[in-house]
């Protein structure tokens, strides 16, 4: 009887722990948003780029964009949010958005284009997956190879 | 005339102290030439004090549940380390970020330490009396193997995808990974900052936390198993407990802690060197606790905290003042590896010397009890 309990209380510790393993692998997912500020044609229809676009991701300013340009933040978890300063055409008045995005849980990095998004376009045009165009350069690295009694060495 | 030689305990307490805390005595004055030498402002000093408190005072705490049992001190806590190092590739690798990365590695090196933990435990349970250079060597041996994975089976066997990760040639992992996205994250969360020194609360929470179980742990039925394994086997199994399963229980226990541990001290520094993170830990951690004042067969958190305290100042403090008393700062890096050496070496042989002293005075003893009943038969 005891040792039936104490299987149960076992299990129950593992499917606890396997349960929170599983949110953190949720919420903590990590990923880097890169934010465009770039004209794009969707459907037939020209969007043009924006003249000033400043954005702020939990009240940190990450990028101030003018057109063609391209910033970045951090972000963990899916659910995206940022504030946008946005001002349309020169001399225009500024105007801000409040912004939230569900990321997509298997991409690392992610481009948003901030025209499409503000237009209120579907995913497709304004949410796609960052692919590095700078090759990278094949370094051989010698694994394991280390000062054997580690000078220096911090702890 | 040969004078003779008497054997008597120490009835000076000023001696008797001294004798007993020769190791962090050596420490105080080590540190209190080399401060001045430093040229090290104060509130600096105390930064890099509390951050390395911090850092690796958990990864310490493991050593006191072996040394309850009597099995010395765990060389083996490296396997726990490597644990913890396998659970932050994974973590790293599927981009976990934050403390959710922590946590989640904290929970993946869980039942790595735990396997670990029991591999060692039996060998250590098979090599009873000869724990200390039995788990120095499986530590060695289990670095093989880790490299094994590591190198070779992390890619091709295990999926590793993430391209930061792995290595350009298509299998195995890179020297260094980066954990830039859970740097400090303990840290950082609730820290305060009082003149100039950050106080990382919530680390320092964890180890009280771990500083509470430790004390509780001691007074539950398993503690005081482990306690009477420690002070003596055969009486401890003749009272019907079961050593070897005490013995291995604590060996669990003490490599678990050591793959959280593991994980904080990765944590705070921002970056795992693969192949040479976990291979000087068990040796400086043990070092830091025998400066606390600790021995082979006595310890407490008390000899944790002050250990790296003086250690730490001394490892702060000792390139500065080496270059500054030589010239080359190189020579202070000599120094504080010698120094950890050194500590180890002289506590081991002090406990060993205290150990045929005490065994000396029993015998002693006895056979002049032995001589006054003979006296008293013959009258």
């Amino acid at each position: 009887m005891k040792s039936k309990r104490t299987l149960l209380i076992r299990l129950a510790v593992v499917l606890v722990l396997i349960a929170i393993g599983a949110v953190m692998m949720v919420i903590g997912r990590g990923h880097t948003v890169y934010f465009d500020n770039v004209a794009l044609d969707y459907n037939g229809t020209h969007y043009d780029a924006l003249y000033k676009v400043t954005v702020y991701v939990k009240d940190k300013q990450v990028a101030k964009l003018y057109a063609k340009e391209r910033g970045m933040a951090t972000w963990i978890g899916q659910n995206f949010s940022m504030t946008l300063e946005v001002i349309e055409t020169k001399g225009g008045d500024e105007e801000v958005h409040t912004i939230h995005v569900k990321l997509p849980y298997n991409m690392d990095g992610i481009v948003l284009n901030l025209p499409a998004l503000l237009q209120g376009l579907p995913e497709e045009a304004y949410l796609k997956e960052f692919v590095s165009n700078v090759p990278e350069v094949p370094v051989e690295e010698e694994p394991g190879s280390s000062d054997e009694f580690d000078f220096g060495a911090d702890f | 005339m040969k004078k003779k030689k008497t054997l008597r305990p120490e009835g000076n307490p000023i001696v008797r102290f001294i004798r007993n805390n020769t190791v962090p005595i050596m420490f105080v004055l080590i540190c209190a030439v080399c401060i001045p030498l430093s040229g090290f402002s104060p509130s600096y000093l105390l930064n890099e004090i509390v951050t390395r408190m911090g850092r690796n005072i958990f990864l310490i705490l493991c050593l006191l549940i072996p040394i309850m049992a009597g099995m010395g001190l765990n060389f083996g806590m490296t396997l726990g380390a490597m644990a913890g190092e396998i659970a932050l590739i994974f973590v790293a690798d599927w981009q976990i970020w934050g403390i959710p990365g922590v946590i989640l590695a904290m929970i993946l090196s869980i039942p790595f330490s735990i396997l670990l933990g029991l591999l060692c435990g039996k060998l250590l349970n098979m090599s009873k009396g000869r724990e200390m250079i039995t788990s120095y060597i499986i530590s060695f041996f289990i670095n093989g193997l880790y490299q094994l994975v590591v190198l070779y089976m992390m890619g091709p066997i295990i999926p590793i995808k993430h391209f930061s990760i792995k290595l350009p040639r298509g299998y195995g992992i890179r020297n260094t990974v980066s954990l830039l996205n859970m740097r400090q994250v303990l840290d950082n969360a609730l820290s305060v900052t009082i003149a100039g020194v950050k106080i990382p609360i919530l680390t320092f929470a964890i180890i009280a936390v771990l500083c509470l179980f430790v004390t509780w742990f001691r007074k539950t039925k398993l503690g005081q198993d482990m306690r009477a394994v420690g002070q003596n086997m055969e009486v401890a199994r003749a009272a019907g407990i079961n050593v070897e399963r005490t013995r291995l229980i604590s060996i669990v226990i003490s490599t678990v802690i050591a793959g959280f541990g593991m994980i904080i001290y990765l944590q705070n520094m921002g970056n795992l060197s693969t192949y040479s993170s976990h291979s000087q830990i068990g040796m400086f951690c043990i070092a830091a606790l025998l400066v606390g004042g600790a021995s082979v067969d006595k310890a407490n958190i008390g000899n944790v905290f002050l250990g790296v305290i003086l250690f730490h100042t001394m490892f702060i403090v000792a390139p500065s003042a080496g270059a500054k008393i030589t010239g080359d700062s190189m020579i202070g890096e000599y120094f504080r590896v010698f120094i950890s050496y050194g500590v180890i070496t002289v506590a081991l042989v002090m406990y060993e010397a205290k150990k045929r002293r005490a065994k000396s005075l029993a015998g002693h003893k006895l056979a002049q009890d032995q001589l006054t009943e003979d006296k008293e038969a013959a009258q």
